[in-house]
Parts: C-alpha cells; sequence; structure tokens
C-alpha cells in the first residue's frame, strides 16, 4: 500500500515543480547508408530514419501517460554525417541535411542532431566537407544540429579545426541575420563528447554505439529548487552537507523516472537502452530554472562570488544521487547554463552579475560551459576561436566535457537584446572583454599537444 | 478448515486489538490476517480466523459479543467465503487515480461509479475531505487493478469528464511510478 504522502509528494512533483522526463533521443546509425551518390544516399537515410523513429513519438506519449510524467522532447541523433557523407561535397552535404530535416518534421520530433564531425585529431576529406556545409545547413533547416568535436584529453586540441570553427560561427550567424543569428544555436563546439548525449545540439551517435539505442535525458531543475525551498523553510540553518544531501536524494528521484520511462520506451520500439543522462537542464519557463537554485542556496544571482562553489556542490550531488538511482548512466550529466534558455540566467547577464570571463570559470565544475551565450555581431572570427580554444583547454586538461555555443548575434551590440525563439529562449548580448588588436596564437594552428596524465595541479 | 471473517468497530482505545485477541485465543481461533484502520477518532479492525473444528462463525460471534460490546466494541461477524478474488482471473496493472478539489456530496459516489462502470477494482481508498475549497484539504487516493482488457484511454477520458463535472483535478498514473521515485 502507497501511503498518502508518497502518493501526494509525486503529484506536487509533477503539477508545480515541473518534474518531467526532458527528452527520449532515439540513436540511429547510418553508417551503412554511407555512399558517393547523393541520391542514394539521401533514399537509405530516409528510409531508415522512417523506418526506425516513425513510432518514437506516439510510444513516448503513450508511456507518459501511463505514468503521468511528460515526455517533453522527442529527439533523434544520428552517426556523424561527417563519415555517413564523406563521399559527398559541401553542397550535398547540405542538401542530406535537408532531407534529416523533413524526416524529423515527418515523424514529429523537433530536434535531429548529429551533423557532426570529430576532427580533434585530424581532419579527413568528409570533415573538411562538412564544416563547410555547416552554416548553410543550419540556416536552411529548421531541426538539424550540428556539432564538431575539435580535442580531447587524449588527442589535445586541434587548433586547425577551432580556427575553422570561428568562421564557420560567423557565416552560420550571417546566413540567419534575420533572426538574430539562430542558425548558432544548433552548432556546438566540444571537446571530449560523449558518444550517447540525448541532449541537443551536441547529440549525436557515437561510431561504437549499436545500430539502435534509446538514450534518456532527465532533469528537473525546479524540483530541485522546490526541494531546497522547503528544506529551508522547515530548517532554516541547515548547513551545505545537508542541501547536498537532499539535492542527491532529489537526484535520485528524477533518475529513476527517467529510467523507468526510458525502458519502458525502449522496450516497445524494440530497441536496446542506453543511458540515462543526468543533467540539470533549464527551459525558459518560470520554475525550470538552473539559475534559481543558485538564488535558493543563498547567492544574489549566478556569476556573484560563491557561484562555482555553490555549482559544484550542485553537480557533484545530482551526479552521485544518479549514479545510485541507475547504473547506466553517461551522456554529460551535469549541469547546464544555457544563458538564453534559463530566464534567471539571461537576466543575471542582463544585471550584469554574470560575464562570459565567469562562465568560463564554472565551466571548470559544469557540464558544458559557454552555453548560449549571445555576443556582439561584429566579434571577430579569431576572437570566437580564441574563446572556444580557452574551453576547449579547460576540456582537455581537466579530462572533462567542455563546449562552447556563441551566437554572435548580427547588427547587435553589447546590452542589446536577442530573441531565438521557444526553447531557444532570449539574452542579453554580453560583451567579450579585451578583445582587442591581433591574435597571433590563434592563427598559428596545429595541434596543442595532449596534456601529460600525472602530475596534476 | 472452517475461517470466519470479523469486523470491529468501536471509538479508538488502547487495548482494543488486546481485547479482540483476547477472546480468539480463549476460543483456539487462529488469527490469519488482520488490517486495522482509524478514521478521526473510530477504530476499524477486520480480522480472519481459523476456527477450531466443530465451532460455526455464529458460536465465536456470540462470545465476541458477549465480551466487546460492554466496552464498547461492535462485531460482525460471518464464514469466511473462499470465492475467487476479482481480479486473479484476469491480469491485471495497478493504476492510482487520484483526485484533488473542492468538497461536496457524492464525490466518492461519482468517482467510484466510474470505476466500478469500467470493470475495474479497488484495493485500497484513502479519502480525506476536510471541507472548503483548497484542493489539498480534499483528497481520494484509490489504487485499483485495471484488468488488461480494459481500454485505459476510455477509463481515463470517462474519468476525466467526470472530474470536470465535479470542478476535481484528477490524475491516473501507473503504481509504479510512485514505488520508482519513493522507494529504494
Amino acid at each position: 500500500m502507497l501511503t498518502q504522502r508518497e502518493i501526494i509528494s509525486t503529484l506536487e512533483m509533477l503539477r508545480n515543480e515541473n518534474l518531467d522526463v526532458r527528452t527520449v533521443t532515439l540513436g540511429i546509425n547510418l553508417l551503412d547508408c554511407a555512399g558517393s551518390e547523393l541520391g542514394q544516399v539521401r533514399r537509405r537515410v530516409a528510409e531508415r530514419l522512417m523506418r526506425l523513429a516513425g513510432q518514437l513519438v506516439p510510444v513516448c506519449d503513450r508511456v507518459g501517460q501511463k505514468y503521468g510524467i511528460p515526455v517533453v522532447n522527442k529527439r533523434i541523433a544520428v552517426s556523424p554525417i561527417a563519415a555517413v557523407g564523406a563521399a559527398l561535397a559541401p553542397p550535398e552535404l547540405v542538401e542530406l541535411a535537408r532531407t534529416l530535416d523533413a524526416a524529423a518534421r515527418e515523424v514529429n520530433v523537433d530536434f535531429i542532431g548529429g551533423f557532426s564531425a570529430l576532427v580533434e585529431k585530424g581532419m579527413a576529406r568528409g570533415d573538411r566537407a562538412l564544416i563547410a556545409a555547416i552554416p548553410e545547413a543550419l540556416a536552411a533547416t529548421e531541426r538539424v544540429c550540428a556539432s564538431v568535436n575539435v580535442a580531447s584529453t587524449r588527442a589535445g586540441i586541434n587548433m586547425d579545426a577551432v580556427l575553422m570553427m570561428g568562421t564557420t560561427i560567423k557565416r552560420a550567424a550571417e546566413l540567419s541575420a534575420d533572426r538574430d543569428g539562430a542558425a548558432c544555436t544548433k552548432l556546438c563546439v566540444f571537446a571530449n563528447i560523449p558518444e550517447d548525449i540525448p541532449f541537443m545540439a551536441g547529440a549525436y551517435l557515437g561510431i561504437g554505439e549499436a545500430d539502435a539505442v534509446i538514450n534518456v535525458g532527465v532533469s528537473g531543475p525546479g524540483v530541485v529548487k522546490k526541494a531546497i525551498d522547503r528544506a529551508l523553510a522547515s530548517q532554516p540553518g541547515l548547513d551545505l552537507g545537508g542541501l547536498s544531501e537532499l539535492i542527491k536524494k532529489t537526484a535520485y528521484r528524477v533518475t529513476r523516472i527517467g529510467e523507468l520511462i526510458g525502458r519502458e520506451v525502449a522496450e516497445h520500439l524494440g530497441i536496446p537502452f542506453g543511458v540515462v543522462d543526468l543533467s540539470l537542464a533549464p527551459t525558459p519557463h518560470v520554475g525550470d530554472s538552473v539559475g534559481e537554485i543558485f538564488q535558493s542556496l543563498g547567492l544574489l544571482a549566478i556569476g556573484v562570488p560563491g557561484t562555482t562553489a555553490a555549482l559544484a556542490l550542485l553537480n557533484d550531488a545530482v551526479k552521485k544521487g544518479g549514479a545510485f538511482a541507475s547504473s547506466r548512466v553517461g551522456g554529460l550529466s551535469g549541469a547546464f547554463i544555457p544563458v538564453s534558455e534559463d530566464l534567471n540566467i539571461s537576466e543575471a547577464a542582463r544585471q550584469g552579475h554574470l560575464c562570459i570571463e565567469k562562465l568560463e570559470a564554472i565551466t571548470s565544475v559544469c557540464s558544458v560551459g559557454l552555453d548560449m551565450v549571445a555576443i556582439p555581431g561584429d566579434t571577430s572570427a579569431d576572437t570566437i576561436s580564441a574563446v572556444i580554444a580557452d574551453e576547449m583547454a579547460i576540456g582537455v586538461i581537466n579530462s572533462k566535457t567542455t563546449a562552447a555555443r556563441l551566437i554572435p548575434v548580427p547588427g547587435k551590440k553589447p546590452g542589446d537584446h536577442a530573441v531565438f525563439g521557444g526553447l531557444m529562449g532570449e539574452s542579453v548580448i554580453m560583451p567579450v572583454n579585451n578583445a582587442c588588436g591581433d591574435n597571433r596564437f590563434i592563427r598559428r594552428g596545429g595541434l596543442i599537444p595532449a596534456p601529460i596524465h600525472s602530475l596534476k595541479n | 478448515m472452517n475461517k470466519a471473517i470479523l469486523s470491529i468497530l468501536g471509538r479508538d482505545r488502547p487495548g482494543i486489538v488486546a481485547a479482540v485477541s483476547r477472546v480468539l485465543f480463549d476460543q483456539n481461533c487462529n488469527v490469519e490476517n488482520v488490517s486495522q484502520t482509524m478514521l478521526q477518532t473510530e477504530f476499524a479492525g477486520i480480522f480472519i480466523v481459523s476456527l477450531p473444528n466443530g465451532m460455526a462463525s455464529e458460536d465465536l460471534h456470540r462470545e465476541l459479543h458477549a465480551r466487546l460490546s460492554p466496552i464498547g466494541l461492535t462485531v460482525l461477524t460471518k464464514p469466511c467465503d473462499h470465492g475467487v478474488d476479482a481480479c486473479a482471473a484476469a491480469t491485471c496493472e495497478p493504476f492510482v487515480i487520484t483526485t484533488r478539489g473542492p468538497d461536496r456530496k457524492g464525490l466518492v459516489a461519482h468517482i467510484s461509479g466510474v470505476i466500478a462502470r469500467h470493470g475495474v477494482n479497488i484495493t485500497n481508498l484513502q479519502a480525506m475531505f476536510k471541507g472548503g475549497d483548497d484542493p489539498g484539504d480534499n483528497i481520494m487516493i484509490y489504487e485499483v487493478d485495471v484488468p488488461q482488457a480494459v481500454d485505459l484511454q476510455t477509463l481515463a477520458q470517462d474519468l476525466r469528464d467526470k472530474a470536470t463535472d465535479l470542478q476535481l483535478d484528477i490524475s491516473i498514473q501507473h503504481r509504479q511510478i510512485f514505488e520508482v521515485l519513493h522507494r529504494i
């Protein structure tokens, strides 16, 4: 028999705290769809996506309804298109992106990730073609997401690729200037990209994965915030050890739900279950914010001194709770701090509490880093590359994933406002400080070698 | 072996279970199952007992009545029927139906009526009505077994329609979600 307390607290989490499964992402291997004739590749890819993903949305909705837990987003991640379309030219890859977009629309998923290349050590012909195709592919499609892994702890940082990404981001922004550079919101540059991220824009199906797999992204910043608020209301003197314990228990619950839903969806679709990604991911809705957690913990806003320590506590507690709840944990599993996607973080940036330098600092303890950061449209490609390089270095040296999703908003200056729409949200344009003069370092190219694994300091 | 089922009602106070079980022990009966609950100030207990050879449930009732009525307890006794469990024949899925909303007469009758019409068995019901319009003060929690043959979508829609008529907020969820959330 269930207790009344168990039932009522569950309903509270669902109704008032935005408890949900943020995404069920179906990974689909497209490597055997590769070919040198565009028409044939497009046909194979479309057929594969329709066959495997046709039932994804109805099944997720049915399972969500059974448990009363909404599966907010259903998505697809495919093998890196740089490998699938290795024999194709950039304009042909743009056409392949259109095929992905059309299939995503057909099966009613909101994003399809995997327009990706892995170039941390070097670039093959297909990788170069894909990176060249990214601006137009993202501007011409609605749902296609791209990612490029330019660095890893084992390979180092491919600075030629970093340099190319600065130019690529600028071009993508120009091609979507009428939408505040929104094409860049679908492009992530990574160090140490995991092969099983269910969250966008970084989701792709790794080379080491099976034919198809279901990965789940759980979230629940609202649940964590409310749990902290409730605990502090009843025990105002609760210390940080106590709060960490509380966050752990909350993360445990959220993870258990994600795994339950993910496994059932996978079973219905006849596809193996992969991992639960334990990330606190906000949306631009009140009560669904990571930024608000900082305030509940006692900080004025995200960005003020104490932010890095608070995020370290939060992120670690989420991982501990989640790891206890599930033995299939993967993806990014950390807290996201996407500026424009979180009303509270966006407001902290507007008020000047949060700057790019602080975001870079907290990258050391969070999931990705410079995520959904709107910067002035006249920021040079070199500066964008340099900011990316800094971000990659944190990931490479600390053996963790880091990423940059920067949007140089055409025609806008620091303090202006950019609107990307929907889940991508809106944000003040954040200044990129000290970006003056020639940056010869970034133009030298080559590989920053992989770091030594002893002598840690 | 004969069995009897007893229901004991009375104002709650220390010693009720002891008094009942002492009579059963003295009569050489064996308690197989017991469940008790309290609603506001009232005690309610149900006992299933096996009777010694030659004893009928009426004999036990006479003894229980004689010894428990002087201390304010009402006893109902009847032979225990070994009928088939209503849900045992069919494969069932456990769901939890929860409603919250302003108190009014007939809420249990209306909601349980819909549940019954679909052939769904209520396995546990907790309801609390403190009156007034605060939804948190007026809650019904039905644990039900839904046979696989029952169309869940139609049941859910009928329940939602009825809840709308009654101004109730309703949720229908598989029981597993509560276990997964709260139990290791």
